[in-house]
C-alpha cells in the first residue's frame, strides 16, 4: 500500500513534467501539422545548456529554468523557419519533414556528445528537503515542480481562452487557410507558437535533468517516448489532453517500473502509445467533428 | 527516469564490429581480411536496403523499424544454429542448442522475419496517418533493443549471442571470408532479379499507385491493405535474409547492433539515391554504408577521443539527408517511369484544335462526339466545315469504340433479371450525432443515367461513399447488379464494376497519364505475387491489350499527346479527364460521378457530358452528382434531389424546377 502511494506521488511528478513537455509537443503538431522528433534533442540541449548554467556560471536552478526556456524557444521557433516550414511549403510528405525531424534531432544529439563527451553529467543543486503528506514523499522540489507545472499551464490555459493571440492560434489550428483570409498573420502566430512550445521544451530539459541522478545525450530521446505517449493519448494537437495524458503516463511508468522491472518503463509508455493509436487513434479527447471531416475526406 | 543507459539509443559503434571470438588469429592477410568484412557488409546491407525500398520507395510504408526485421532474422539464424553448450557457459546452454544445419536456418530465418513483417504489416489495419504510422514504428524500433537487451534467457541481453557458426565452416578457413563474400554477391543478384520482377512489371505500378494516393487505389480495386502485407511480408523476409547472412558472417549479435539509427541509415542511402530506384539504392547503399559509415570506423582517433569520428559520421550522415530532402527529394538516380509509344494522330497539336471545336456549328441537340480531334481532322482535310450529318457519323463511330473499350460487361448484362443496377434502400451514416445521411433510398436502372442533387450538405458525397464502399452506413443497404454488396469492401465494390470517382481529383502523381489507366485494369495477372515473377513473358500479351484500350481511351479524349506525361504535371482539366478514363478502364456497369465537371471549362465539360452520353448509349449506368443542373436536365432521365440527409423528391427535371419543395431546399436550406 505505501509503495503503491508512494509510487504514485512520484508518477504524479513525472507526470506533470511529461505533460509540460507533452503541451509543447502537441502544440507543435496542431498549429504546423508536423510531429517533430527533434522536439527530444532540444529537451536534451535544454540540460547541457542548463548544466552550463548551474554548473559552471553557478546560477540557481530558478534563474536557470527561464534563460534556457528563452534561449530554446528563439531556437526552435528558428527551427520551424529554416527546416520544418519550408520542407512543407515545398511539398514535403509528411513523412519527408518527420525524416528531416528525426534526423535534425540525431545531428543535434550528436553535435551534443561531440562538444561535451560523452560521459554522464549531474547538476550541483540540492535535492530539497523531504516532505510527507499522508503517505506521500515527494521532495521540496518535486513539490515545486508539480505547482510550477500547473501554474504553467494554467498560464497557458489563459493565453489560450482569453488572449487575441491565443484566439489566433486557435483559429489556425483548426484551419490555417481560413484564419488567413480571416486577417490572421499565421506565419507570425506559428513563429509564436514554436517559441512558447519551445519554451515549455527548454523548462521541461532543465527540469528533468535537474531531477534525474545522472543524465547523458540520449535524456531527450528517451523522454521524448513519454511525452508522445502523452500527446497521443490525449489526442495529438490538443494541448488539453496532453495535460491529462501526461500524468496517466507518469502514473502508469512509475507504476510499471515499481511493479514489473523498471527497464519496462518505457516499454509501458510504449504500449500506451499503441493502444491508443490501434483503438482511438484521435485520443481520448479527440473531437467528433475531426472525425467526421477525415471520413468524409 | 528513463530506465536503462545510453547503450541502448546511442550507438557508439555505427556497425556492429566483427565478433572477437571468431578469428584470435587471421588466417588471411590483413587487407582481405578487412576487404572481406566491407564487402560482406555492402552485400548485406544492399539487400536489406532493396527490401525496404520496397516498402518505403515504391510502397510508401514508412518503416522506421526495418533493422528489427533484420534482427529478428540474424536471432533466429543465431538461435537455430549456436550448440548446446560453449566455453563461455550462460545463455548459450540454455538455448534449443539445435545445431540446426546453417541452410535451414536461413530459410527459417528468412521465413520468420517475412511473417514477422507481414504481422507488424496488420497495424495497417486501422488507417493512420503515414507519420503517426512512421512515428510508432521507429519507437518500436526503440524500445526492441532495450525488450530484448533486458531478456537474458533467449537472446542473452546487452551481451547478445556469440560463437554463431558460419554457415561455410567446411570450407577451409584461409578461403572461407572470400567464398562467403561470393555467396552473398550471388544473393545480391539473386535478390536485385526478384526485386526488379516486383517493381517494374504491373504489380510495382499497383504498388506505387498505392503510395500515391492510397484511396484513389482503392477506388480502381487495388486491395491496399493486401498489397501492403505482401511488401512487408517481402520486404520483412528480405530482411532476415540480410540478417542471417550478417550473423553467419561476423558469429555474434547483440542490440548494440540493431539501433534504430541503422534503419535511418538505410533510409537515408534510399532517399540519396532515389526513393523507387533499384539501381540508385545501390549507389546511395555503397557510397554511405559502405564506403562512408564502414569508412570512417577505420580513421583514426581525434584528439584521444575515438568517439568523435563516429559521431562526426552521424552529424554528416544527418545534415546530407536533410540537404537531399531539400534539394534533391528524388534522389541521384530519380525514379523512371516507362514510356509508351502513342498515336501520332494529334502529337504536337495545338489548344484551339483540341478544345473548343467539341461541336459542329450550332448542333442544337446534344448527341455524342467524343472525339474532337478526329473530327476536326477530318473537318480539316475536307475543307468543309463540320455539319450535323458528319458529326452524327462521327458520334457513332466514336460510340462504338467507347463501348468496345468501355462496355464489355454492362452490354453481357442487358438479360440479366433485375431492372435496376443499383438499388440503394434506407441508408444512414451520422457523424457525432450530426446525421450527413438519414435513411436515403433510390435507385438507378441500368444503362441510364442519375442525377443526384441538392444543396451542399445535403450529404451527396456521403451518400456516394456509402454506395462505393469507403463509408460504412450506420443502417441500410447497397444492391448492386441484384447483389447485396453493403458489406463488400470498397476495392472488390469496384472489381465488380461499381466505380467512383472523386469530388477533388486523386491522380497518381508519380505515374505517368497512361500509366494511370493501365493500373486500374482489373485482374491484370502481373499483378500477383507469381505473376510478378514468372515475368513478362506471363503478362505481357495481357499488358499488350490494356495498353490497347488505354490507348483507345486517350485518342477518344483526346490526350494522346500527354500519355507519358507525369499525372501531377497535368493541368485541373486533365485530371479529370484523367479519373474519367481511369474509372472507365475497369470496364464499369454504374459509373458513381461526383461533380465531374466542377471548375472545368465548357469545352472541357462539354466532352465529359458527351462521354456520359456515350456510356449511356453503351449501356452503362451513371450516378451523376453535379451542381451544374443545366448538364443534368440535358442528361439525366430521372433526377433524385437530396436534403438534409433525406430523399426530398425524384423525378425529371424540367418538373422538379418547377417543385416548390426543390426550391425551398436550395433557398432555404
Amino acid at each position: 500500500m505505501r509503495l503503491l502511494i508512494e509510487t504514485i506521488g512520484f508518477g504524479i511528478f513525472s507526470g506533470s513534467l511529461i505533460s509540460l513537455g507533452a503541451v509543447g509537443f502537441t502544440v507543435q503538431f496542431g498549429i504546423s501539422n508536423v510531429l517533430n522528433v527533434a522536439y527530444g534533442a532540444f529537451i536534451t540541449l535544454a540540460a547541457y545548456l542548463g548544466y552550463i548554467f548551474v554548473n559552471d556560471a553557478h546560477f540557481s536552478l530558478w534563474p536557470t529554468i527561464a534563460v534556457v526556456a528563452a534561449i530554446v524557444g528563439v531556437l526552435s521557433a528558428t527551427f520551424n523557419r529554416v527546416l520544418t516550414r519550408p520542407l512543407a511549403r515545398r511539398g514535403g510528405s509528411f513523412v519527408a519533414v518527420l525524416v528531416a525531424t528525426v534526423w535534425s534531432g540525431i545531428t543535434l544529439q550528436y553535435i551534443i556528445v561531440s562538444i561535451a563527451s560523452p560521459s554522464t553529467f549531474t547538476y550541483a543543486v540540492p535535492n530539497g528537503t523531504t516532505v510527507n503528506i499522508g503517505y506521500f514523499v515527494l521532495t521540496s522540489t518535486q513539490l515545486i515542480v508539480i505547482g510550477g507545472a500547473a501554474a504553467l499551464m494554467l498560464l497557458f490555459h489563459g493565453l489560450l481562452t482569453r488572449t487575441q493571440l491565443g484566439q489566433a492560434m486557435r483559429a489556425t489550428a483548426v484551419n490555417p487557410v481560413v484564419a488567413r483570409s480571416c486577417g490572421i498573420r499565421i506565419d507570425r502566430v506559428t513563429d509564436v507558437a514554436w517559441l512558447i512550445s519551445g519554451m515549455l521544451c527548454g523548462a521541461t530539459g532543465v527540469v528533468l535533468a535537474a531531477t534525474t541522478s545522472t543524465f547523458d545525450a540520449s535524456l531527450g530521446t528517451t523522454f521524448l517516448i513519454y511525452m508522445i505517449a502523452a500527446a497521443v493519448l490525449g489526442g495529438v494537437g490538443q494541448p488539453y489532453g496532453a495535460m491529462i495524458g501526461g500524468l496517466v503516463v507518469g502514473v502508469s511508468t512509475q507504476l510499471t517500473g515499481a511493479y514489473l522491472s523498471p527497464a519496462y518503463e518505457d516499454v509501458a509508455a510504449f504500449v500506451i502509445l499503441v493502444l491508443m493509436l490501434l483503438a482511438w487513434p484521435r485520443g481520448l479527447f479527440g473531437s467528433a467533428a475531426s472525425a467526421a471531416k477525415r471520413l468524409a475526406g | 527516469m528513463a530506465g536503462p543507459p545510453s547503450a541502448r539509443t546511442r550507438q557508439r559503434e555505427p556497425r556492429p564490429h566483427p565478433s572477437p571470438y571468431v578469428r584470435t588469429e587471421r588466417p588471411i592477410s590483413p587487407f582481405a581480411y578487412y576487404a572481406t568484412i566491407i564487402l560482406v557488409y555492402i552485400g548485406t546491407d544492399l539487400i536489406a536496403a532493396w527490401g525496404l525500398n520496397l516498402e518505403f520507395g515504391v510502397t510508401g510504408i514508412p518503416n522506421l523499424a526495418f533493422i528489427v526485421f533484420v534482427a529478428s532474422g540474424a536471432y533466429t539464424y543465431a538461435v537455430l544454429t549456436v550448440g548446446p553448450t560453449s566455453q563461455f557457459g550462460g545463455a548459450e546452454t540454455y538455448i534449443i542448442g539445435g545445431r540446426v544445419p546453417a541452410f535451414v536456418a536461413i530459410v527459417a530465418a528468412v521465413v520468420v522475419s517475412g511473417a514477422f513483417g507481414a504481422l507488424i504489416g496488420l497495424t495497417g489495419l486501422r488507417r493512420l496517418r503515414l507519420d503517426y504510422q512512421a512515428l510508432t514504428l521507429l519507437i518500436i524500433s526503440f524500445v526492441a533493443t532495450g525488450v530484448v537487451g533486458a531478456n537474458n534467457s533467449i537472446f542473452n541481453g546487452l551481451d547478445g549471442l556469440s560463437l554463431i557458426p558460419n554457415p561455410l565452416e567446411f570450407v577451409a578457413e584461409s578461403q572461407r571470408a572470400w567464398v562467403y563474400v561470393g555467396v552473398v554477391a550471388v544473393l545480391c543478384i539473386v535478390t536485385l532479379f526478384l526485386v526488379r520482377r516486383l517493381t517494374d512489371g504491373p504489380l510495382g505500378r499497383a504498388l506505387r499507385a498505392v503510395r500515391d494516393d492510397e484511396d484513389a487505389a482503392t477506388a480502381i480495386g487495388k486491395s491496399v491493405l493486401g498489397l501492403r502485407l505482401l511488401v512487408q511480408g517481402i520486404g520483412g523476409a528480405l530482411a532476415g535474409l540480410s540478417g542471417a547472412l550478417l550473423a553467419g558472417f561476423i558469429g555474434g549479435w547483440s542490440p548494440s547492433a540493431w539501433g534504430y539509427l541503422e534503419t535511418l541509415a538505410l533510409l537515408t542511402a534510399i532517399i540519396i539515391g532515389g526513393r523507387g530506384s533499384n539501381r540508385g539504392v545501390v549507389v546511395g547503399t555503397v557510397l554511405l554504408l559502405g564506403a562512408f559509415l564502414q569508412g570512417v570506423q577505420y580513421l583514426p582517433a581525434i584528439g584521444g577521443r575515438p568517439d568523435l569520428i563516429f559521431d562526426f559520421g552521424w552529424i554528416i550522415v544527418g545534415g546530407l539527408t536533410i540537404a537531399f530532402l531539400f534539394m534533391r527529394p528524388q534522389g541521384i538516380f530519380p525514379e523512371r517511369r516507362p514510356r509508351y509509344a502513342v498515336g501520332e494522330s494529334d502529337a504536337g497539336g495545338g489548344a484551339s484544335r483540341r478544345f473548343g471545336l467539341l461541336r459542329g456549328s450550332g448542333t442544337p441537340n446534344r448527341t455524342s462526339a467524343l472525339s474532337a480531334d478526329a473530327r476536326t481532322n477530318e473537318a480539316a482535310s475536307s475543307g468543309v466545315a463540320v455539319d450535323g450529318g458528319r458529326d452524327d457519323e462521327v458520334a457513332e463511330r466514336d460510340r462504338v469504340a467507347l463501348a468496345g473499350v468501355v462496355a464489355t460487361r454492362a452490354r453481357t448484362e442487358q438479360a440479366a433479371s433485375y431492372a435496376d443496377i443499383l438499388v440503394v434502400e434506407g441508408i444512414s451514416r451520422s457523424y457525432g450525432g450530426v446525421r450527413a445521411v438519414d435513411s436515403a433510398s433510390f435507385t438507378v436502372p441500368k444503362g441510364s443515367i442519375v442525377g443526384l442533387i441538392g444543396p451542399n450538405g445535403a450529404g451527396k458525397s456521403t451518400a456516394l461513399g456509402i454506395i462505393s464502399g469507403f463509408i460504412r452506413p450506420d443502417a441500410g443497404s447497397v444492391t448492386f447488379a441484384g447483389v447485396d454488396v453493403t458489406r463488400l469492401a470498397a476495392h472488390r465494390r469496384a472489381r465488380r464494376g461499381l466505380v467512383r470517382t472523386f469530388q477533388l481529383t486523386r491522380e497518381f502523381g508519380k505515374l505517368t497519364l497512361l500509366e494511370n489507366l493501365l493500373v486500374a485494369a482489373r485482374e491484370h495477372r502481373g499483378e500477383s505475387l507469381f505473376g510478378a515473377l514468372a515475368g513478362r513473358r506471363y503478362w505481357g500479351a495481357e499488358e499488350e491489350l490494356h495498353l490497347e484500350r488505354a490507348r483507345s481511351l486517350l485518342e477518344l479524349f483526346g490526350v494522346t499527346h500527354q500519355a507519358n506525361k507525369l499525372a501531377a504535371n497535368l493541368s485541373g482539366g486533365q485530371k479529370r479527364m484523367l479519373e474519367m478514363m481511369r474509372a472507365l478502364m475497369l470496364d464499369p456497369q454504374l459509373l458513381l460521378l461526383d461533380e465531374p465537371m466542377a471548375g472545368l471549362s465548357t469545352a472541357v465539360a462539354d466532352r465529359v457530358e458527351d462521354a456520359c452520353i456515350g456510356l449511356r448509349e453503351s449501356g452503362v449506368a451513371v450516378l451523376l452528382v453535379e451542381h451544374e443542373l443545366a448538364a443534368v436536365e440535358r442528361l439525366c432521365s430521372n433526377v433524385v434531389v437530396m436534403a438534409q440527409g433525406n430523399v426530398l423528391v425524384e423525378g425529371e427535371m424540367a418538373n422538379l424546377r418547377r417543385s416548390k419543395l426543390v426550391q425551398e431546399a436550395y433557398f432555404v436550406g
